[in-house]
């Protein structure tokens, strides 16, 4: 079971977008994943405990040690698709 | 024909008198099946809205039982008149969806965007149907104020109006300072701090000597760092108020958890107001975005997207405390900052992008707004306490938050609306279109020179 830590500026709004879609997404790739929501300012206190951050807009942190992928596409709806599989392509 | 529309008026009366959580259903599956969402989509929909919203209730209850009496024995032994408790936005936007006439404002506020957008009006195609709640807030309050559907649509038409526009103007931030482009933030709870610091960040650029201050605090991440986590807030706020009510150390630390309690949770039921909005949300993006396929537009997104900067973190964690300060020094404030302590970076976010990162500014420009903030929700606790509680959100003293009319864009639009409305609304559509006149000149001057 993968563990993905979804960040947005408040754990409610775009992180739960992000989060539906993300798990449609390992649903239909038949990948078991446990997402979990929070506010951008809690991840550097939980980053560690996850395989994959996501954040729905720009962040940087040099001490985060897992990798990390901005889904604003997943927002936008352009190239949500390449995030999709760019996603994935860490929970593999 | 009469006979019809008494039954019709009689039904519309018994869904409204049986409470929210029966009449959220069914207003939500409305909405999204006139928004071509499959009926048991939209069904579900409604009923995990009408989840969240007895889920947030609860919270407030929770809140409500612990602060309630604490904040009483503050006042009592220290005089710190705070009476007025923050419980959050996501508690205030729980309220809107609850109102009767949510759907009429939800469909103006979209047909006016798609007006604006086919005469070139605005660049921002919003199709952030959650956050739509800041606007229509403003014409539920004004309903519930005048009883007059009339106003309240105008009051949300002029919301929308005036976001559509900021939304515009700051573009330019959120693709220079932020790093994203084509997108805008078309929430209420971000740009409605611009009106404040785009004239204040003029004004410090002409003053000799402080035109030039800026420091960093790159530590301040490290130091304050437990501000940013709502359950150390939580805790944090719920023993000092504890302890200022002059409760015994366990008391204190209990009412400390139970703050805990309420900041960890209060999102986590508002998430569920998002995840029931998400269908509907995609219908009407899918809706729009074929009307205005091939024209280059900014997509209008929540401003959860920028919030994750750097100095904007930094300055809300450094503000975090300096808000409750002010709260407790800033003479006519009796709100008490609470739940949307956590959300600070929403409001300073902009602030932060027109200093360019200036720090001193960002915090000095942040206070003000924020003074603004607390003095608005002061001031329109009353109607907004009274419209919970017509909604069946029960709070025995004053409720406020950070978001509704205590947001600067908002209380103006409301006091315009309700005090002296046939002075006032024409003077703020008057400023407001000098602002707009001034504004697209700047913007073809900009144009020419590149």
């Amino acid at each position: 079971m993968k563990r993905i830590l979804i960040a947005c500026g408040n754990g409610v709004a775009t992180s739960t977008v992000v989060a539906s879609k993300i798990k449609d997404k390992c649903e239909a790739e038949g990948i078991a994943v446990n997402v979990v929501q929070c506010k951008l300012l809690e991840v550097e206190s939980k980053a560690s405990d996850f395989d994959l951050l996501v954040t729905t807009g720009k962040y940087s942190n040099d001490d985060i040690n897992i990798p990390v992928v901005g889904a604003i596409a997943l927002l936008t709806g352009i190239n949500e698709e390449e995030t999709l599989e760019n996603i994935v392509s860490h929970l593999k | 024909m009469e006979a019809i529309l008494d039954i019709i008026y009689a039904g519309f009366q018994t869904i409204l008198n049986a409470g929210s959580l029966v009449m959220l259903p069914i207003i939500i599956t409305l909405i999204g099946l006139i928004f071509g969402v499959k009926f048991s989509k939209a069904f579900k929909s409604g009923v995990t809205i009408a989840i969240g919203f007895a889920g947030i209730n609860l919270v407030v209850n929770l809140l409500k039982s612990n602060i309630g009496p604490a904040a009483q024995a503050m006042v009592q032994n220290f005089g710190i008149n705070l009476d007025i408790i923050d419980v959050g936005w996501g508690a205030i936007a729980s309220v809107t969806w609850a109102s009767p006439i949510i759907a009429i404002l939800v469909f103006e506020i979209l047909f006016i965007n798609i007006v604006m957008l086919t005469f070139k009006l605005t660049d921002t195609m919003d199709v952030d149907i959650w956050n739509y709640h800041h606007m229509a807030i403003v014409g539920i309050m004004v309903y519930f104020s005048t009883n007059s559907v009339f106003l309240a649509m105008g009051a949300s038409a002029v919301m929308a109006v005036v976001t559509f526009k900021l939304s515009d103007w700051t573009q330019p931030l959120v693709e220079k300072y932020f790093g994203i482009p084509d997108v805008s933030l078309p929430t209420v709870s971000a740009v409605s701090s611009v009106i404040i610091a785009a004239p204040m960040n003029w004004l410090i650029d002409r003053i000799p000597v402080i035109n030039k201050i800026d420091f960093s605090i790159s530590s301040a991440k490290k130091y304050l760092g437990f501000f940013g986590e709502p359950m150390m807030l939580g805790i944090i706020l719920g023993v000092g108020i504890g302890l200022l009510a002059k409760y015994d150390l366990a008391q204190s630390f209990n009412l400390g958890v139970n703050m805990a309690a309420v900041m960890v949770l209060i999102p986590k039921m508002t998430s569920l107001f998002m995840e029931g909005l998400m269908p509907i949300s995609e219908a009407a993006k899918k809706f729009t975005q074929s009307r205005f396929k091939g024209r280059k537009l900014f997509i209008g997104l929540d401003a959860a997207v920028v919030v994750g900067n750097e100095n904007v973190i930094t300055t809300s964690l450094i503000l975090t405390p300096l808000v409750i300060a002010l709260a407790v020094i800033l003479p006519g404030n009796r709100v008490l900052p609470f739940a949307d302590l956590a959300v600070l970076t929403f409001r300073v976010a902009l602030v932060v992008a027109i200093c360019k990162g200036n720090l001193f500014r960002s915090i000095i420009i942040g206070l003000v707004t924020m003074a603004a903030v607390l003095l608005a929700g002061t001031i329109t606790s009353p109607v907004l306490t009274a419209l919970a509680t017509s909604v069946g959100l029960q709070f025995d003293g004053g409720i406020a938050s950070f978001a509704a009319t205590a947001l600067t864009e908002s209380f103006l639009v409301f006091e315009a609306f309700t005090k002296n409305p046939m002075i006032s609304i024409p003077v703020l559509l008057l400023v407001f279109g000098i602002v707009w006149f001034f504004m697209s000149k700047k913007k073809k001057v900009a144009q020419t020179e590149e």
